[in-house]
């Protein structure tokens, strides 16, 4: 063997390609099979072409044997539309993905630590087995688990993506766990605090890593998961739309973007979506659609908490986080997921610096025996507590019905709207006619010779000081609008507030009701 | 076979749906009165009616199976 200049770079390079080879083949050739993209195309995806910068390909395995490529991490920072994004990708063609002391502790830890010092979002592409048990030597666990501390640390900070590509067993499940958005992979991600051949030894159940924590239980129902998708592909396009609503830290604005959308156009066909009748149910999506810039609207958690619908979208071509009743699911009631859904949204919708528009049309929080057993007070206080500490620009639409609670977490008056405007057939009450009528008046009713016919006059009379009139004849609410003027007055109201600037009370941080 | 159930507490207001019917995705199959709201239960998926387990004017908890898709 030589040993000269050019030998010296061509065994960099060497070593450089037998890296950039994953697991080799055959292990590449197994991540295919399961529908799965490779690590690298991935990040090719997330990142704008040609602007991926690697730290730590030459990484290995912590005993210095060439098992490990790049230690089944891959670590560095790219462009998404221009901005600087960093990543820590996990390679399951090497050891499973499983996190190896380098990978963790000089790899994703580097990324960590360069992400917050530049104040960079982090995407993590999780395909992990989870720790790689082979290293764990005794009791030194106990120098482990600085991730999720950091993790801590940057929330708030910069935005902090979970993308689930693949499995995500045991305490790395923490990672989404604390990240702000969390998409899922139909069928190929899962994630569990115990994987299963775990779960059968700690308990005796015998279950599947899928059936256990795959998309269609994290996703519908422990709103673990935020978005399911169908393929790594589109994954990656959510993750990317994901961040183009946020600025890169806390210290930024969110990006303007030109959609092109006239900010002062009439709203039309509202009168086609929205029955005036507030016992009937509509999609409030629809009206989303037809109130933001076109083609804007990114939902979020839209399978979880259906009654509650919260996501981004664009009010001429700002960014605004919006947080809406869905009369279509549970007639609109507000219950512990969806007050903790939006609880969610709301606060981090505040630490990025997004605005946040309400979209009220709501009879209330479900009551009964079933939702106190849940702790509706408790989580209920949530959404009374993001919606109070918010202090991005807030405007609110009363729609429809605006009743109990319900008025008051969506941004009623109290909460420091910037704006709060209501629609024609508004009805703002501690509760509704019906329901009033029963408390109110329920003397009447019985002792009438035709109580049905009493009631319903009754109804009537408490419907009528329940328009939104009253509340506008004290200057309660800004102003009554038309329907179709709803587009330009979250614009303008979101225009007036720019310069907003609050100040409270000193404090280390609030006591949230988790 | 798809149990489609009430999320949640109500009466059962107006059952628009009859065993044997072909329901598409979405279908309306009756409506609950809820909270003072009118509220649609849909067909999860197309299928046929092979049941429906309540009557008008029925108080149904949440989880409770109103109609049985074969």
């Amino acid at each position: 063997m030589t040993d000269d200049y050019e030998s010296r770079v061509s065994d960099l390079e060497a070593r450089r390609k037998k890296n950039l080879a994953m697991g080799g083949a055959d292990k590449v050739a197994r991540q295919r099979e399961k529908g799965k993209l490779t690590v690298r195309e991935r990040i090719d995806l997330l990142f704008d072409a040609g602007t991926f910068i690697e730290l730590g390909l030459l990484a290995q395995n912590r005993d210095g044997s060439d098992t490990a490529p790049a230690d089944g991490v891959v670590t560095g920072h790219g462009d998404i539309d221009g901005r600087q994004v960093w990543v820590i990708a996990y390679d399951f063609t090497v050891m499973a993905g499983s996190m190896g002391a380098v990978g963790e502790q000089f790899k994703a830890a580097r990324v960590r630590e360069l992400a917050l010092r530049y104040r960079k979002p982090i995407v993590w592409l999780l395909d992990s087995a989870g720790a790689r048990i082979q290293e764990a030597s005794g009791s030194t666990f106990a120098g482990t688990g600085w991730l999720f501390a950091d993790q801590v640390y940057m929330s708030g900070v910069i935005p902090q993506v979970a993308a689930m590509l693949g499995p995500c067993a045991a305490g790395t499940a923490y990672i989404p766990g604390l990240a702000d958005f969390v998409p899922m992979v139909k069928n190929t991600s899962s994630m569990a605090l115990g994987g299963a051949r775990l779960v059968k030894a700690a308990t005796g159940e015998e279950v599947s890593d899928h059936d256990m924590g795959g998309s269609q239980v994290h996703c519908y129902e422990s709103g673990v998961g935020d978005n399911e998708v169908e393929s790594d592909e589109e994954c990656i396009a959510t993750v990317r739309r994901f961040l183009s609503y946020l600025p890169s830290s806390n210290a930024g604005t969110p990006p303007f973007a030109e959609t092109g959308d006239p900010a002062d156009r009439a709203v039309e066909g509202l009168d086609k979506i929205v029955p005036v009748n507030p016992r009937a149910a509509y999609d409030v999506r629809k009206v989303i659609k037809a109130v933001f810039d076109r083609d804007s609207w990114f939902e979020v958690k839209p399978t979880w908490a259906r009654n509650i619908v919260v996501g981004f979208a664009r009010a001429g071509g700002h960014s605004v986080g919006v947080v809406a009743n869905q009369p279509m699911q549970k007639g609109g009631a507000l219950d512990s997921d969806a007050a903790d859904k939006a609880a969610r949204f709301i606060r981090m919708c505040d630490a990025f610096n997004v605005p946040l528009v309400y979209l009220m049309d709501v009879p209330g929080f479900l009551v009964g025996s079933q939702v106190e057993k849940e702790g509706i007070i408790r989580h209920g206080a949530k959404m009374l507590y993001a919606t109070s500490e918010a202090t991005v620009p807030k405007v609110t639409v009363i729609m429809r019905k605006a009743y109990g609670a319900g008025y008051y977490v969506m941004c009623g008056k109290g909460y420091q709207p910037d704006t709060i405007v209501a629609w024609p057939f508004a009805e703002i009450s501690v509760m509704g006619p019906e329901g009033a009528v029963n408390i109110i008046f329920n003397k009447q009713v019985e002792a009438s010779d035709n109580p049905e016919a009493t009631r319903a006059e009754m109804v009537a009379k408490i419907r009528e000081s329940i328009n939104p009139y009253l509340a506008a004849g004290w200057a309660m609410i800004d102003d009554v609008i038309d329907p179709a003027e709803t587009r330009r007055v979250i614009v303008r109201g979101l225009e007036q507030a720019r310069d907003k600037k609050v100040d409270r009370p000193w404090r280390k941080h609030g006591n949230i009701p988790v | 076979m798809t149990e489609v159930k009430a999320e949640l507490v109500g009466n059962v207001w107006k059952v628009k749906t009859e065993p044997g019917a072909q329901v598409a995705e979405e279908d309306e199959l009756l409506i609950l009165e809820s909270m003072k709201m009118e509220i649609p239960v849909t067909a999860p998926r197309a299928g046929k009616v092979r049941e429906v387990r309540v009557k008008e004017g029925e108080v149904v908890k949440e989880g409770q199976v109103l109609v049985v898709l074969e």
